[in-house]
């Protein structure tokens, strides 16, 4: 994914402005709280069946199928779409539900729990939505390719390339909606979790749940 | 023929070629030769991913979102008079919680949503851009308060899950009618007429307007269990502590209440 193809992409020029500090000024991550928590909760003993250090892959997966899944839910019930942007949020929402329904039984008890996303609106209306569902999607491509030579296990790694070409295919058909190429480049770049984790955070997706308890004494009527 | 045109038909030839390969190795023709290295078997799959399935919200799910700022709601999408400023804050100190029940555009292409405000009348609603509310929150829960009955009903996607005798207000200070939001929920705080848990609402009391803090309706434990069921509040739900420790484990922040 070149930059100046994701710098179309982008909105609010979140995620270029990320993208511009990986290549121009060695990247400083300023990961938000919450992506520092979920790095935090990953497990702390080992699985029989997957290697421990599978079990972390496997649960940076997890969030970015969390953060997919939420956006294209999020989507679908605000209703905001129609046609063909509408169908893919529709189909890509609940294979990215799929996705993480798989990754939570797998994992048990292990898995991560689910951060709190705020999209600020931009599932609301075909043209931000697009725009964010490409970068989304390519993100999401970039980064299975990224953690591909991390994986140990190969009934792991089976799943992960399963996934990473359905991933793909949405990418492409995304972007066909968005009026990009489908398939532009010769050969696709992975992203490393530490690129990933600044994107993600610059474009504040991912928020701290707004508070609703306090141990205030109560002033209802009673 | 152009060096460009005989690429291109070489290029087809090659294609139709390579197609025939293909359909030869995949038929089941017994004189076809037996390949030289067969593949090793893929490596089994470590995740079983179920079938994609569509979403199943149903009329029980009650869309609500957390204010982003503190806002003015408008009587009109894009403009209109000032319905009422929304704070941000709620006097416990939590995030004000607003139900969703519209979404507009305006003439400027900006989005608003309409949502049900903690103003007197109860049942205000007034309109506000998108960008001063936070995420959709989704509801299955909803509590049904029988005014007559003295008796609350938690359902859970339509099915009832919990039942409980409540104390609801006196004739003077009578429990408001309508649909509200359980908005905050405070425990750990030494006040025992309140029990060990409590529930803030939007509902506001319709009589006792210079209450302390805006005159919510909670739901909340006591100290006099002998009094539930009963007319017996100044306008709250007061239940029994073992039930409002039940009610909450069971009814999460953003649950609708409707009191009828």
């Amino acid at each position: 994914m070149s930059l100046e193809r994701l710098d179309r992409l982008d909105v609010d020029g979140a995620l270029a402005e990320a993208c511009d500090g990986l290549t121009r000024a060695g990247f400083i991550v300023a990961a938000g709280a919450a992506l520092a928590g979920l790095a935090a909760a990953r497990p702390a003993v080992a699985e029989a069946a997957i290697p421990r250090s599978d079990q972390d892959v496997l649960n940076y997966a997890l969030v970015l199928e969390y953060l997919q899944a939420a956006f294209y839910t999020e989507a679908e019930r605000a209703n905001g779409l129609s046609g063909r942007p509408a169908k893919a949020a529709r189909v890509v929402g609940a294979v990215e539900r799929a996705h993480v329904k798989a990754f939570r039984e797998l994992l048990g008890r292990k898995a991560v729990g689910r951060p709190h996303f705020d999209f600020q609106g931009v599932t609301e209306s075909s043209k931000p939505f697009l725009k964010t569902a490409v970068a989304f999607e390519d993100l999401a491509v970039a980064a299975y390719k990224g953690q591909a030579r991390l994986v140990r296990s190969k009934a792991v790694l089976a799943s992960a390339l399963g996934i990473h070409t359905v991933e793909a295919r949405h990418a492409a058909w995304m972007r066909y909606l968005n009026g990009n190429t489908p398939a532009a480049d010769a050969f696709d770049l992975p992203r490393n979790r530490r690129e990933i984790n600044g994107i993600v955070a610059s474009t504040e997706f991912i928020s701290d749940r707004p508070r609703s308890t306090s141990r205030r004494r109560p002033r209802y009527t009673g | 023929m152009s060096r460009g045109g005989g690429i291109a038909l070489g290029l087809a030839a090659g294609a139709a070629a390579g197609a025939a390969a293909i359909a030869a190795a995949g038929s089941e023709d017994p004189g076809a030769p037996a390949p030289r290295r067969a593949l090793a078997a893929p490596a089994a799959a470590a995740l079983a991913i179920p079938p994609p399935r569509r979403l199943s919200d149903g009329p029980d799910v009650t869309r609500w979102a957390h204010l982003r700022r503190p806002a003015r709601a408008r009587a009109e999408p894009g403009g209109g008079r000032v319905v009422a400023r929304v704070a941000r804050l709620t006097p416990e100190g939590t995030v004000t919680a607003l139900p969703v029940t519209g979404r507009r555009i305006d003439r400027r292409g900006r989005l608003w949503l309409q949502v049900t405000l903690p103003e007197l009348p109860n049942g205000t609603s007034g309109w506000l851009p998108r960008r001063a509310l936070g995420a959709y929150e989704i509801s299955r829960e909803r509590l049904i308060v029988d005014l007559a009955a003295r008796r609350l009903t938690l359902l859970r996607r339509g099915r009832a899950v919990m039942r409980a005798p409540v104390g609801v207000g006196q004739d003077r200070w009578p429990t408001p009618r309508g649909t509200f939001l359980v908005r905050n929920r405070l425990e750990r705080y030494a006040s025992p007429q309140y029990g060990p848990v409590a529930f803030g609402t939007s509902a506001r009391s319709p009589t006792l307007t210079d209450w302390p803090a805006g005159g919510f309706i909670g739901i909340h434990g006591t100290d006099r269990p002998d009094l539930v069921p009963g007319a017996v509040s100044h306008g709250c739900i007061r239940l029994r502590n073992p039930d409002i420790l039940r009610l909450a484990r069971l009814m999460p922040v953003g649950t609708p209440v409707e009191i009828r």
